[in-house]
């Protein structure tokens, strides 16, 4: 790497153990247990893992050939009852019968009890995966008290599986925060709501309709009432004055996870060239947003001000070559050294 | 000219007389065909006076024996039933135009009746004699027993099939049976049990007067022919008022809501088994007591009381019960009915402020939550939203709270623990009974038979018109019969339907749900799974499912919930999974252990299916797994040998215990209690 005179310091390199090394191999070929254990590493908290995760990822970045994150986030938020998990089923179900090469991965997520710290994870039962299909891969994971519902486990594991998968689907908890933050890891929004049910009123007051970049009517086993609901959601859209990030066209489509319906359809658009991976938020604006939420946790306001001072030490062609695990050493590194 | 004395009964023509006793039945049925026919007669020689008929669950479920989910659990508990040949010889030398009949069937109700109408065709019988009920609840299916197939629209329809159909062709057969029994057993309180079983009836009716086939007349006479099937719990006073409440709404709603002028079609008939959730493994002996007194609260009321009971035995807390057991429960009922003075009275409780109040009291509550649940759009809207399984799964969840903090007594339980050890359980066979291994292959060499001599032309056609009039809307008992004449077997007549109608996963319940207890004992816990998380780097996760076709999920339902109380993830698999499925959730989700819920006496061949399952994933070593049920002394060795890490029974009622044990499993450190501190109890929160 080259190493120009700065002030930053260069993070360190530490080397892939075997272990984890076959992991990835297995992982890599979608023998589900070792993807399941890698997934595991990454998600850990612990000074360990911290170190075998930082490893894992500079190994991926070294081995971009093959480990290209060419896979696309799908965040998919709504109301607990709009059926998302079931309709998440159905999409996987019809990509994997349209195209025989794609892999594709949920992320479900649910609420940590913050009396218990335990939490119930019920999206796997709802969502019904064949069994040993290889081409896909159903994870859960508990916000474990992370505010925004999301969070650094969170964008880990998006990026480990962006490595290894075509689309990843990250199903999040429900209406509230985590909306807002799916934004952060997803490089395209899908609100799912029930018809007629009023929940767009409930979203225009929570400031989350400006956030999804396609709306999916579900539940919509009757044709009267699916044209009601879709003429519904228009006037309120319109009425928020809303105008789609990028100025894309709004995009609405009416499925029934029951019957069938409008699901070839929103598999065929999320395949589709229509969303690119980092098609959202690139890949430093991730990377920043979940520096400065560390950093804050952490340290506070004063430390992100001192990261980012930090981070912007750092000469571009180093910036881009890191991976996220190391740059958030360096700034946590520097921030404490400013602490001290 | 006598005048009437206020304590006798008298007859229409004014002669002092005497009640009849109500049918007694055990409800019966394993292994296979044959070993059932020879239960049935003998029981019938012994004094009983109807048939309950058990099958097993993949009769129940809608598989013939030779699927791949039937194998391990044909005969278990109940009699296989594939084709009429099964029924042919179920019901040698007996009867059926004299015999009453009562099938605890609900999925597969439709398929039991057409087999029963055909062979009683095939007989020369003529079906107008036919008597008995086929359960045909699915509500409660939904909620507290697992055995449903088809979404609730589509359940419902087979259901007013049925009584379209039994109106004018078998007038004296019950088309279904509402039940309440099951919900107690899933935890119900006594408000829960009448609500939720009266909005059941309350859709049910509605579904049959919406079918707009039927005059005012035939409408009134379906009405009469709803029956019900109760519980009776220890709590035998309330329970007694809870049967009057009962009489008193289901004919103030079938007057009010429905019309009913003709007072004898108002009439609550039920059927009655008494507790079985409170049965204790401990001490078994007290369950003879604890039957005697349940049954009097079926019986004592004149008023209110059965039209038939169903006694469970004294060890069915351990297995199925042997023919002496269910011996013993009989000879309780014969002694209750002919040696006691109980059935020369007229109503003992009629006049009594006392019981009154508490029935209105009852009454109160149950047409409150009534009210709700109309609110919601009816019975089958508050299940689809998974409100009553909700509602169900809370109650039990408080249940369990305070028979963990002391709160309830259940003695051998949580109070006067240290007993004698019982001389029942002695004998050679430990008080249990096994099912023969060996049994399922006759069962599937019946199966082959039948297959080898019917004719195939005809099996097609028949399964083609089922099809048909599926998806014509048309009655579908015709073509149920036809089909049992052509010899079409239960899996084949289940799946044309399940491709026509699709197949139902109901809500679990469990989300949301907190269990209400607190204390030192569950801070203890919590500080157990924190401290493996410290090392671990994370929460554990622990996967909980029900392998297999078994579908009574209260105890897997309360351990999940503990597990998240106790601060584990946990990942709820729900029922009727496949092995592969099971484990497919825990290899995916790294789970720290794996917990398998089974009562249908499977376990063994289960557990070696899951465990071979977890070495083809590479993960048998790493996954440890945990199993509850209902599991006899004499298995527990064999569970081990294959790898099983700790099992769990009825007697492990104590949730922390639990949670602990499954802690211990998988190596979290102990807590630090110097020396030999007794932890206090836990106690139940108080929201």
């Amino acid at each position: 790497m080259p190493d120009r005179a700065s002030s930053a310091p260069t993070p360190e390199r530490p080397t892939l153990d075997h272990e984890t090394l076959a992991l990835l191999a297995r992982a890599t070929a979608l023998a589900k247990y070792p993807l399941a254990r890698l997934i595991s590493l990454v998600e850990r908290e612990d000074d360990d893992g911290r170190s075998r995760r930082a490893a894992l990822f500079r190994y991926l970045r070294d081995h971009e050939a093959q480990y290209q994150p060419r896979g696309r986030v799908i965040g998919v938020t709504g109301t607990p009852g709009a059926g998302k998990s079931s309709l998440i089923g159905r999409v996987v179900l019809e990509c994997l019968a349209a195209d025989a090469r794609l892999r594709v991965a949920v992320l479900a997520i649910d609420p940590t009890s913050p009396s218990s710290g335990g939490a119930l994870l019920g999206d796997r039962l709802r969502t019904q995966f064949p069994v040993c299909e290889p081409r896909v891969f159903f994870r859960s994971q508990a916000t474990q008290g992370d505010l925004g519902g999301m969070g650094r486990r969170t964008f880990a594991v998006t990026r480990l599986l962006r490595c290894l998968f075509d689309l990843v689907f990250v199903e999040t908890v429900g209406i509230g925060q985590s909306e807002i933050e799916v934004t952060r890891v997803a490089d395209l929004v899908v609100l799912v709501m029930q018809p007629l049910a009023g929940d767009h009123v409930q979203f225009l007051k929570a400031g989350i309709m400006e956030v999804p970049d396609v709306f999916v009517i579900n539940k919509c086993d009757e044709e009267a009432l699916a044209r009601r609901s879709a003429h519904e959601l228009r006037a309120a859209l319109a009425y928020a004055n809303i105008e789609h990030p990028g100025g894309n066209s709004l995009r609405i489509f009416q499925t029934s996870a029951v019957s069938g319906r409008g699901i070839p359809e929103l598999a065929a658009f999320l395949r589709s060239d229509a969303v690119r991976p980092f098609g959202r938020l690139g890949r430093h604006a991730q990377e920043l947003y979940f520096l400065r939420k560390a950093i804050a946790e952490r340290w506070g306001r004063f430390g992100v001000e001192e990261a980012e001072r930090a981070l912007n030490a750092v000469p571009p062609a180093i910036r881009d070559a890191a991976t996220y695990e190391e740059l958030e050493d360096l700034v946590m590194t520097a921030v404490a050294r400013r602490v001290r | 000219m006598t005048t009437r004395l206020a304590h006798r009964l008298y007859d229409a023509e004014g002669r002092p007389t005497r009640d009849q006793p109500w049918i007694f039945r055990t409800y019966a049925g394993h292994t296979n065909v044959k070993a059932s026919n020879a239960l049935y007669r003998a029981n019938l020689a012994r004094g009983q006076t109807g048939l309950s008929i058990a099958f097993d669950l993949p009769t129940q479920c809608g598989y013939s024996s030779d699927h791949p989910l039937a194998l391990p659990e044909i005969g278990k508990v109940g009699v296989p039933v594939n084709s009429i040949d099964d029924f042919e010889i179920l019901f040698q030398e007996i009867p059926i135009d004299q015999i009453n009949t009562s099938m605890t069937i609900n999925a597969t109700a439709m398929w039991l009746l057409a087999l029963y109408v055909a062979l009683a065709e095939q007989r020369g019988v003529d079906t107008t004699a036919l008597q008995g009920t086929t359960q045909n609840d699915v509500i409660k299916e939904y909620l507290a027993r697992g055995t449903y197939i088809f979404p609730p629209k589509h359940s419902m329809r087979l259901i007013v099939d049925m009584y379209e159909y039994c109106l004018h062709a078998i007038p004296r057969w019950n088309a279904s049976n509402v039940c309440s029994y099951h919900l107690q057993e899933a935890g119900a309180t006594p408000q829960q049990e009448l609500a939720f079983a009266l909005a059941n009836a309350i859709g049910l009716l509605e579904a049959i007067r919406a079918r707009g086939t039927f005059s005012h007349q035939e409408f009134e006479r379906c009405v009469g022919r709803v029956s019900f099937f109760c519980n009776a719990g220890i709590r035998f006073i309330e329970e007694m008022c809870k049967l009057r409440a009962f009489t008193e709404m289901w004919d103030e709603i079938t007057r009010e809501r429905f019309g009913v002028q003709t007072a004898k079609y108002r009439l609550f008939r039920y059927g009655v088994q008494v507790n079985s959730l409170g049965l204790t493994e401990e001490q078994p002996e007290n369950n003879a007591w604890r039957i005697l007194l349940e049954a009097l609260g079926v019986t004592l009321s004149r008023r209110a009381r059965c039209r038939a009971l169903q006694l469970p035995t004294w060890n069915e807390a351990l297995s199925l019960p042997r023919p002496w057991d269910q011996q013993w429960s009989l000879r309780l009922q014969q002694i209750l009915a002919y040696e006691t003075d109980l059935l020369e009275y007229p109503d003992l409780f009629d006049g009594s402020p006392v019981i009154a109040s508490k029935v209105a009291e009852l009454k109160e509550a149950a047409y409150a939550e009534l009210r709700k649940i109309d609110e919601m759009g009816g019975t089958l809207e508050a299940i689809e939203s998974g409100y009553m399984k909700a509602e169900l799964v809370r109650s039990q969840a408080e249940r369990l709270a305070r028979l963990n903090s002391g709160e309830t007594i259940v003695v051998g339980r949580n109070r006067w623990t240290d007993g004698l050890p019982s001389p029942l359980l002695a004998g050679e066979d430990r008080g249990v009974f096994k099912v023969d291994p060996a049994s399922a292959a006759e069962t599937l060499d019946l199966l082959r038979a039948t297959r080898a001599r019917r004719s195939q032309l005809e099996v097609e056609a028949a399964l083609r018109r089922l099809r048909d009039d599926a998806v014509a809307g048309r009655n579908l008992m015709p073509a149920s019969i036809a089909a049992a004449k052509a010899r079409v077997t239960t899996g084949e007549w289940a799946q044309t339907l399940r491709e026509v109608f699709g197949e139902y996963r109901p809500a679990t319940g469990v989300e949301g749900q907190q269990l209400p207890l607190a204390g030192a004992r569950v801070e203890a816990v919590r500080a157990r799974t924190a401290a493996w998380a410290a090392v671990h780097g994370g929460r554990p996760r622990m996967v909980v499912g029900k392998p297999g076709l078994d579908g009574h999920s209260n105890g897997s339902e309360m351990i999940a919930v503990a597990a998240k109380h106790a601060g584990f993830d946990v990942v709820y698999g729900g029922i009727r999974m496949t092995p592969a499925e099971i484990v497919q959730s825990a290899v995916e989700e790294d789970a720290a252990v794996l917990g398998l819920s089974v009562l249908s006496g499977s376990h063994v061949e289960v557990a070696r299916m899951v465990l071979d399952e977890l070495d083809r994933h590479g993960a048998r070593e790493a996954i440890p797994v945990v199993l509850g049920g209902i599991v006899p002394e004499s298995d527990m060795g064999t569970l081990r040998a294959l790898g099983i890490r700790a099992i769990f029974t009825p007697r492990d009622f104590d949730l922390m215990a639990v949670m602990d044990r499954i802690l211990d499993v998988i190596g979290a450190p102990k807590g630090e209690v110097p020396g030999e501190v007794r932890p206090e109890p836990a106690r139940v929160a108080r929201a």
